[in-house]
């Protein structure tokens, strides 16, 4: 099964003159388990696609769907749902809730869908061990290094056991040792679980952890 | 919901602001409702307290106890009308009252009165009365005698009562010949003859309504005007519109409460907007979101009702005589209730932009 | 923030420092009309009930004590255990002439006060108070607008505020009961006793209307004496000498007299106390709005000091919107108290505006609210426009 599959999705802003076009004739499928980095200069529409990918934004054109999911038919209210249990976001700058701890973080998206439970936080706990975070979990993020944030945020993508996970640009705000660590454990995480993954980057340097690179410009990927 | 109470404990202080200023208007909101309680209560406490359902003031008196005079020919006409189950006379004298050991005298008002009614026994013994709980305050004792007037009226005080007093003079209930001593004696232009006074309480029959009885009263007996107990308290002077000018001042204040709130909430949600957009985007709705607002605002309408009632009892203590202020639990509720339904309201005004919060802004970076 | 310095295509350099503060704060003040507004809008509220409130108690209070406040007897005599109260105060002939023989008083003579039921001229029911004193003597009005003072018994001077009510000159009121006519003569300014239409009329007349509305009365007593001082003696003096030398008696000049009538006390300290809180929320909020304003500004000012702006220019830019909502709240709140207090007037209780009271009220919350944005204006004092490199989230986010 393909965890994305993207048909021919176009998205513009604005009419006539005016309209822009983000992203003209897009067409990627990711596999299960692959972890695919899309590679484009700003203004090119990657941010467009992964916000598409991810039910954030609906296309003016074409067909998108996530494992058996036809998101370019839901509604506001059925993609929010559809955020929540299928897809998990890893933000450039973590965007973490500053009062809560690095376990309540994690536990943020069981809090909003009312799943709290013994099963949830026993989720939250291995996760935050697995990240190297065990000790740190009783932190808020302003006690915790930027790597260290980056690695909750990776933890809360992770807690609804996703079908896809989308990075915007995870690693810019790192030094590069920094980024690597933290591209090593995405690639760990995501193919230990089956999980595919796309990484929005521009950074070349990042590209050797992906099973595939896709290069996008002015709104259209490369063939 | 859960995000928004641990908001608000782990940064209380950013919601200091609204605390602080909803708390003074509750405060605000309790002072006026108490000075509007006791004006009330002042004047219409005696009528309040009549167990009797119809009261007769003289024709002419335009529904003021002062001014009404009901001689005894009236009232033996008055209890000649069919329906009439029971009458007693009800006097009354604003007089100074000495109390023992002290050079100034207290603001009494003295009832002369026939029969027991919700909140004070039947008559005492002539010379003996029951006295308002606010004497004791001033410092009388059971057992003591004030005296009334220049004249020195002497009366014993042998109970006490309560909420019985009449234009923020406290009551004291004696028997009828008492009364008409003491007013005479002091006051030689009111004086009354014997049997006459200033209304007559009126029970009907069983087989008769007040209403019935009113009517019938009015017409048999022109020099009267018959008065049910609710219609008597409208027609006390002033009254109606001591309460609408406060009413009106009160909703406005509730009006303020509810703009704080709203405010508030409205800067609160814009500075938080990369918040809620990354929420959204990870699966929380708008409707989790606004619940959470909306707890919020409840909550510190809530500490704002407690900390506000706690200082409003405490100016109760600290404010002068002069000031009159009673607060009752009524009043309480009444607050507290209309504050919350203000936070409410206050709070729905942040909805439309909670919704408006577009999740695909998260993405994309600072 | 850049597009709005010229404006209009107005290049920013050549605009006077001045348009160029009210440029700024206008055009902030459009991208956030929602704040903005509800801030002025609460302010309006409070500012409301504030001059509401004031104009009430005025109102009010000179309704109280009109009566007593415009007869010219500068000092009133009570009984010893009035309390002060004209209503429970009773003085004996007796006293009356020893009040007379103290040295220092050029003429005095009985007031008479009671409250009454008049039938007016179709036939309507009204409270009414009646002042009576010695013609030719202390205690007639002090400002007549119309016709003249009674020259004889029967004749009234009543309080112009309640001529359109049945009591202008030429009607007539009959008291009731007794059916006692009396006619009015003259009118006379902020003469009303106790909340009601008040006339002004000869002690005899008084004594009969008593009699004729209890016919048990033993003997009418007057409330109280009224006394002119003579040349050179100081009122507040004479009071003291007059309490010293008769028996049984207070004497008071007429402004304690009037302080010390009851309700007036209370009302005033009452209407303080309301009057305080209001003033102390108005602060309060325009303080901590302009605070957390400038806070989440924080980032822009910042940029805009880092491009050149002065700090003063920043503050100055504060300033004229703390102006600005004061002055909108203002703009909403007068015409509201004066339609609100013409509102609340009924033939009983009539209430006017008094403007010095509202200048003076408007002045002081101005004030007042620059005086609350302190707090932020040191906030903007503080921006240090190095900041401006480095790495600012925003948003609430970590």
């Amino acid at each position: 099964m393909t965890a994305l599959d993207m048909q021919d999705v176009r998205k513009t802003y604005g009419s006539g003159e005016n309209e822009v076009v983000a992203l003209d004739h897009a067409t990627l499928t990711v596999g299960d388990d692959e972890m695919v980095a899309l590679i484009g200069p700003s203004g090119s529409g990657k941010t467009t696609l992964l916000s598409i990918a991810g039910g954030l934004l609906s296309p003016t054109d074409g067909s998108v769907h996530v494992g058996p999911h036809a998101i370019t038919e839901y509604d506001r209210k059925a993609l929010t749902k559809f955020r929540r249990d299928f897809v998990g976001f890893v933000f450039q700058g973590a965007n973490l809730v500053p009062f809560l701890t690095a376990r309540e973080n994690l536990l943020v998206v069981a809090d909003v869908s009312g799943k709290r439970g013994r099963d949830v936080e026993r989720r939250a706990d291995t996760l935050l061990e697995e990240l190297g975070l065990g000790h740190r979990k009783k932190n808020t993020p302003p006690q915790l290094s930027g790597g260290e944030r980056q690695r909750v945020a990776i933890g809360r993508a992770l807690m609804n056991e996703p079908e896809l996970v989308l990075f915007d640009e995870p690693t810019s705000a790192l030094d590069t040792k920094l980024g690597e660590q933290v591209m090593d454990l995405i690639r760990s995480e995501v193919k230990g679980r089956g999980t595919a993954a796309i990484v929005v980057t521009h950074d070349t340097r990042m590209t050797p952890y992906a099973d595939r690179v896709v290069e996008i410009r002015d709104g259209r990927l490369a063939a | 919901m859960k995000l928004a109470w641990r908001e608000l404990t782990r940064r209380p202080s950013r919601f200091v602001t609204a605390g602080a200023a909803l708390t003074l208007i509750v405060l605000l909101l309790l002072a006026l409702g108490g000075i509007l309680d006791a004006l009330v209560q002042s004047s219409t406490g005696l009528l309040k307290a009549q167990t009797a359902p119809l009261i007769v003031y003289s024709a002419d008196s335009k529904g003021s106890i002062d001014r009404s005079r009901v001689t005894a020919e009236d009232r033996a006409a008055v209890e000649a009308v069919p329906g009439v189950h029971d009458a007693s006379g009800l006097g009354l004298a604003l007089l100074a009252g000495y109390l023992p050991g002290h050079t100034e005298p207290s603001n009494v008002a003295v009832f002369g009165y026939e029969a027991a009614n919700l909140r004070v026994p039947a008559p005492p013994q002539p010379g003996e009365g029951y006295a308002d709980r606010s004497l004791e305050t001033d410092g009388l004792a059971i057992g003591e005698t004030v005296e009334l007037g220049t004249a020195r009226i002497p009366v014993k005080v042998v109970g006490w009562v309560q909420d019985t007093n009449y234009n923020l003079q406290s009551g004291l209930w004696v028997d009828a010949a008492t009364w008409r001593r003491a007013l005479n004696a002091n006051i030689p232009d009111a004086a009354v003859a014997p049997g006459t006074f200033q209304a007559i309480l009126v029970t009907p029959e069983e087989s008769t309504t007040p209403a019935q009885l009113e009517t019938a009263i009015d017409a048999a007996v022109p020099a009267v005007n018959a008065l049910t107990i609710p219609q008597a308290i409208a027609g006390i002077p002033g009254v109606a519109e001591q309460d609408s000018v406060f009413t009106s001042i009160i909703g406005v204040t509730f009006a303020v409460a509810g703009i704080v709130v709203a405010l508030f909430f409205a800067l609160l949600t814009i500075e938080r907007v990369g918040l809620l957009g990354v929420l959204k985007a990870i699966g929380a709705s708008s409707r989790t979101l606004a619940a959470g607002l909306t707890l919020q605002a409840i909550l510190i309408a809530g500490g704002a009702i407690v900390l506000g009632s706690l200082l409003a009892v405490a100016l109760a203590q600290v404010i002068p005589d002069a000031v009159p202020l009673t607060l009752t639990v009524g009043r309480f509720v009444f607050t507290a209730v209309g504050l919350i339904v203000a936070a409410l309201i206050g709070s729905a005004i942040s909805f439309r932009r909670i919704i408006r919060i577009d999740p695909a802004s998260a993405v994309g970076g600072a | 923030m850049f597009r709005i310095l010229g404006k209009k295509g107005r290049p920013a350099a050549r605009m006077t420092g001045k348009e160029k503060d009210v440029r700024l704060a206008l055009a902030e003040i459009r991208r956030a009309k929602l704040r903005f507004g509800l801030l002025t809008g609460a302010v309006a509220l409070l500012v409301f009930l504030i001059l509401f409130q004031q104009s009430l108690a005025g109102s009010l209070l000179g309704q109280f004590t009109g009566g007593l406040e415009h007869q010219s007897a500068t000092v009133l005599v009570y009984a010893a255990d009035a309390r002060r109260t004209v209503d429970g105060s009773r003085v004996t002939p007796a006293q009356v002439a020893q009040v007379a023989a103290v040295p220092g008083v050029a003429a005095s003579g009985p007031i008479g006060e009671g409250s009454f039921t008049a039938r007016l001229g179709d036939g309507q029911l009204s409270d009414t108070s009646v002042i009576g004193y010695e013609l030719g003597g202390p205690g007639f009005p002090t400002t007549l607008s119309s016709g003249r003072l009674p020259a004889s018994d029967g004749e009234a001077v009543a309080s112009a505020a309640d001529a359109s009510q049945g009591y202008d000159i030429g009607q007539t009121v009959t008291v009731v009961p007794g059916d006692t006519p009396v006619t009015i003569v003259g009118l006379a300014d902020n003469i009303q006793f106790n909340v009601q239409p008040t006339l002004f009329v000869s002690f005899a007349t008084f004594e009969g209307l008593v009699r004729a509305t209890n016919p048990d009365a033993r003997a009418v007593l007057p409330n109280l004496v009224g006394v002119e001082p003579a040349a050179g003696v100081e009122p507040v003096a004479l009071a003291s000498t007059i309490t010293a030398q008769v028996a049984g008696v207070e004497a008071l000049d007429r402004d304690t007299a009037v302080a010390s009538l009851p309700g007036v006390s209370s009302i005033e300290q009452s209407f303080n106390i309301i009057l305080g809180l209001a003033f102390v929320v108005v602060i309060l909020l325009t303080g901590f709005f302009f605070l957390i304003i400038t806070v989440q500004k924080t980032p822009s000012l910042t940029l805009l000091r880092a491009v050149g702006a002065s700090g003063g220019f920043l503050l100055r830019n504060l300033i004229v919107q703390v102006l600005l909502v004061i002055g909108g709240a203002l703009v909403i709140a007068v015409p509201l108290t004066i339609a609100a207090v013409s509102g609340s007037s009924s033939a009983a209780f009539q209430a006017t505006v008094d403007p010095a009271v509202i200048v003076t009220t408007s002045i002081a919350i101005v004030l007042l609210a620059v005086v609350a944005s302190i707090g932020a204006m040191r906030r903007v004092a503080k921006i240090d426009p190095a900041a401006a490199t480095a790495r600012l989230t925003g948003g609430g986010l970590a």
